[in-house]
């Protein structure tokens, strides 16, 4: 029995985060699991900050992930996983996407944005295991940069922690693509997954 | 096998579902036949969901041209025997708002639900009106979900209660319902199909004087059944723990952070709880075994003490000694959490909370400075851009005429075009409510001495725009009036409305179109401009300011992303434009400040063009001084 699992996926419009928490969320109900989960829609179209809350378990009854009670945090972009940091606690992972999106306020001179080691270590303050992987490189190698989010999910699962089987979320990405780019999608799940267990070893 | 959807007939089956979907699910599991609404976040998917299954299940599904007239649809086909609902965001309710008051005294025939989508923490809205208000006072039951199971439930309950008390019932969805998502489990779906059958009942249906008399005993008949009812409603429970010196009433969502609260504090076993989903009315007999069993309650609910009024009042008649706790412990701003939950609970049970809130507070708020701002933004290559440009630049060279001091005024509207209320473009001095934007310019025109330039977009204009631009004409004011016209209702999802020339069933239809609705309302000054023409559309505007009397300027360009979407579709090659390096100024950064585009970024003291964002617009190419923004 699962009492309570939170995943928190953060990122930018565009990124991806509301088809991964689908996925997410179809896979953990295939394996018989209470699924609830909430985020903001609406604005992902036009590039503003995005959240998405995966839970799972028997104990969970909300929608939200109550602060300092993620289990895991995937971090698509780092300035979006630090806007979150209330979430986390020390036994949080935290797997983060290293390439940055600089908002245009940046380019217009109404804000700055930090550097990634002033992240890291405001990040470091709140988990004690934070695991970096460039996503956008990987998926590059899987054979298409869309898969980003794919291989960010399949690092969320390099952890070692879900309580989602490996097969049915692989099932689920199988059946939400067409034939034609499913197998890329898989790969980048598996350049993730592996990447995410080197980094945890 | 099949996949399983939410019209599948597979009761007892599970899917994944957003809380939307699954409202739209107990709408059609109860049989409902018709269904309308105008979009708004965070209620839109309701619709969109029923919409894509309509004509399989053989019901009918608008998109109206706004929530009064959809609630109008419905409330005809109740009264004619036929179940019917109207979904809208809480806001839509006040449009709404008119025949709602009357259709209370009018009473349900077929089962008659309307659905209110409210937004704490106004995640997408001008404001957080707490809509049980609005039902109280139009004697309204209200049924409010602790979840997306439950509000499938609900939804399909709501009706059945509609036909067997007489009465009209609201839902109360929150965004957090709304935008939830669950597994839910399916239920029967009905296949009763009736025939609308109107019967001329003067008594019941012509509302003058005699009828409001006549009526309104009854409704107040049919309300205190209700009332009585809802007692031994399953939606309300009470789990009385022995010796609890605490009690918690939970309204709707409430409920479950109430339920991960006690459990997190470990005093699951130690406080009594009252789950509430009627809040109106309130099943007073629960209400007061509880009050007569602890000697504090804490009430949860989302926005107002509306729950908490009502208690406090049953307490104060009965002058029962226990102490009420609400908003002095939560609050009625902003939604509530499982955390604030536990807090005001951890406070009145002297227990110690189970995480160091303190500690994760520093530690945001030494995180915060740190943050880049990251407001949404209009699209790369969004007309609203250009169209905003183009009135700045037109209005303030007006404005020049007036006085070296005199600003333009631009009263705004609600609609993607709002996003450019950011710097750079800075483009809405007021924003108000939908269609706002022409009402707040007549009144401006009146009392200043300026230019004013109200903008709005199609589907707004359709909404609530045409009686301001007659009431502009009829009162003579010298205000100019800029239809943003991208054959979308965008903010909300892409919906079409009547100036595109499809309904929601996706059948072609006549287009409406602004320019012509003007004419015919009398302006005597009505362009239509392309806004990626800057200096075309710059020069119109300036016309129409000049222009004594009402002006209107439709300018027209389809949504980006719709013509995005549609390149894709026709193997069309999108070609982005390119900064000449050679050419560029890089102080200048005129592209950047005058029009924001996101495409557009700087890499050190380089000005670049993102060439995967960038849609090949050209309004950039066109500000650019030094002619270095050129096609690939
Ligand atoms: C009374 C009311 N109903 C619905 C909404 C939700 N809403 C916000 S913007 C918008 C659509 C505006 O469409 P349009 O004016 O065409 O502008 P676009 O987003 O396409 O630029 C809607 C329906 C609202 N704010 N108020
Ligand atoms: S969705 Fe369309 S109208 Fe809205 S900001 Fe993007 S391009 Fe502009
Ligand atoms: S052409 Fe210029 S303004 Fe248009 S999308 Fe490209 S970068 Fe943005």
């Amino acid at each position: 029995m699962v009492k309570e699992f939170n995943i928190l996926i953060t990122g930018v419009g565009g990124q991806g985060v509301i088809l991964m928490s689908e996925l997410l969320g179809k896979a953990a109900v295939t394996d018989g699991l209470r699924v609830r989960g909430s985020e903001i829609l609406g604005m992902a179209v036009r590039g503003g900050s995005v959240t998405s809350a995966i839970r799972i378990g028997d104990e969970v009854y909300g929608p939200l992930i109550p602060t300092g009670k993620c289990n895991a945090l995937v971090g698509m972009e780092p300035s979006e996983a630090l806007r979150n940091i209330a979430y986390l606690s020390k036994s949080s992972r935290v797997i983060l996407n290293t390439a940055v999106t600089i908002p245009f306020t940046v380019s217009i001179g109404e804000s700055t944005y930090p550097s990634l080691e002033e992240m890291l270590a405001k990040l470091g303050k709140a988990s004690d295991m934070i695991i970096q992987l460039d996503a956008a490189q990987l998926a590059q190698e899987a054979g298409n940069r869309l898969t980003t989010n794919i291989v960010m999910l399949g690092a969320l699962f390099g952890t070692g922690q879900l309580p989602i089987k490996i097969a049915t979320i692989k099932e689920s990405i199988q059946a939400r693509f067409p034939a034609k780019v499913a197998p890329v999608n898989i790969k980048a799940f598996d350049l993730g997954y592996e990447t995410c267990q080197q980094a945890v070893k | 096998m099949k996949e399983l959807t939410v019209s599948s007939d597979a009761p007892g089956q599970r899917l994944f579902v957003l809380g939307n979907e699954a409202i739209a699910r107990g709408a059609i599991e109860a049989g409902v036949q018709i269904a309308a609404a105008y979009p708004g976040t965070p209620s839109s998917e309701i619709l969109e969901t029923l919409a894509g299954v309509a004509k399989e299940l053989d019901m009918y599904v608008e998109w109206s041209t706004n929530e009064k007239v959809a609630f109008e649809v419905a409330l005809a086909a109740s009264i004619c025997g036929v179940r019917a609902m109207a979904s809208m965001k809480h806001v839509g309710v006040n449009v709404a708002h008119d025949p709602l008051m009357t259709a209370s005294y009018i009473g349900a025939k077929g089962g008659l639900v309307l659905l209110s989508a409210d937004d704490p923490s106004a995640w997408s809205s001008q404001n957080e009106q707490d809509n049980r208000y609005i039902a109280e006072q139009g004697y309204i039951p209200v049924l409010e979900p602790s979840s997306v199971q439950e509000a499938k439930e609900m939804m399909a309950d709501a009706f059945k209660l509609s036909e067997q008390f007489g009465q009209l019932f609201m839902l109360r969805s929150v965004t957090r319902i709304g935008h939830a998502r669950s597994d839910i489990t399916l239920g029967e779906i009905s296949r009763e199909r009736r025939k609308g059958q109107f019967i001329k009942d003067r008594t019941r249906l012509v509302y003058t004087p005699r009828e409001a008399r006549i009526n309104k005993p009854l409704m107040l008949e049919r309300f205190e059944k209700i009332k009585k009812a809802v007692n031994t409603l399953p939606y309300n429970q009470l789990k009385l723990a022995s010796g609890a010196k605490l009690g918690i009433i939970a309204c709707g969502l409430s409920y479950s952070y109430a339920l991960e609260a006690v459990n997190w504090l470990g005093i699951k076993d130690k406080v009594s709880i009252l789950k509430i989903g009627t809040p109106h009315p309130l099943p007073e007999e629960l209400v007061i075994k509880l009050l007569t069993s602890v000697k504090e309650v804490l009430v949860a609910e989302e926005l107002d003490p509306f729950v908490e009024l009502h208690v406090k009042a049953i307490v104060g008649e009965r002058n029962m000694p226990v102490k009420i706790h609400g908003e002095d412990l939560l609050t009625r701003i902003g939604e509530l959490s499982t955390r604030k939950v536990t807090e005001a609970i951890a406070k009145l049970t002297k227990t110690k909370t189970p995480v160091d809130f303190a500690n994760i507070d520093k530690l945001e708020q030494e995180t915060a400075p740190l943050l880049p701002w990251r407001p949404p933004a209009l699209c790369p290559g969004c007309p609203h851009r250009a169209s905003h440009y183009a009135v700045r630049v037109a209005s303030r060279r007006v404005a020049r005429d007036y006085g070296k001091e005199i600003e333009p005024i631009y009263p705004g509207d609600i609609g993607c075009y709002a996003l450019g209320y950011n710097p750079p473009q800075e483009a809405s001095d007021t924003i108000i409510c939908m269609g706002g934007s022409f009402g707040i310019a007549s009144g401006l025109a009146r009392v200043v001495d300026a230019p004013i330039v109200a903008h709005l977009g199609d589907s707004t204009f359709f909404h609530a725009g045409i009686p301001p631009l007659v009431n502009a004409v009829y009162n003579k004011a010298n205000i100019t009036m800029v239809i943003m016209d991208n054959s979308a209702t965008a903010m909300t999802g892409f919906q079409p409305h009547p100036g595109t020339g499809y309904t929601a069933m996706g059948e072609e239809t006549v287009l409406l179109k602004p320019e012509e609705i003007a004419r015919a309302c009398g302006v005597k000054f009505v362009e239509v401009v392309d806004p990626f023409n800057l200096k075309e559309a710059t020069e119109t505007i300036e016309k129409a300011i000049r222009f004594e009397g009402p002006a209107v300027v439709v300018s027209r360009r389809l949504c980006a992303i719709i013509e995005q979407r549609e390149k894709k579709k026709r193997k069309e090659e999108v070609i982005p434009y390119r900064v000449d390096q050679s050419k560029c100024n890089e102080k200048c950064n005129a592209c950047i400040e005058l029009l924001g585009c996101p495409a557009i970024i700087k890499e050190g003291t380089k000005t670049v063009i993102d060439s995967s964002l960038c849609t090949g617009c050209g309004v950039c190419a066109q500000v650019c001084p030094y002619k270095a923004i050129v096609l690939e």
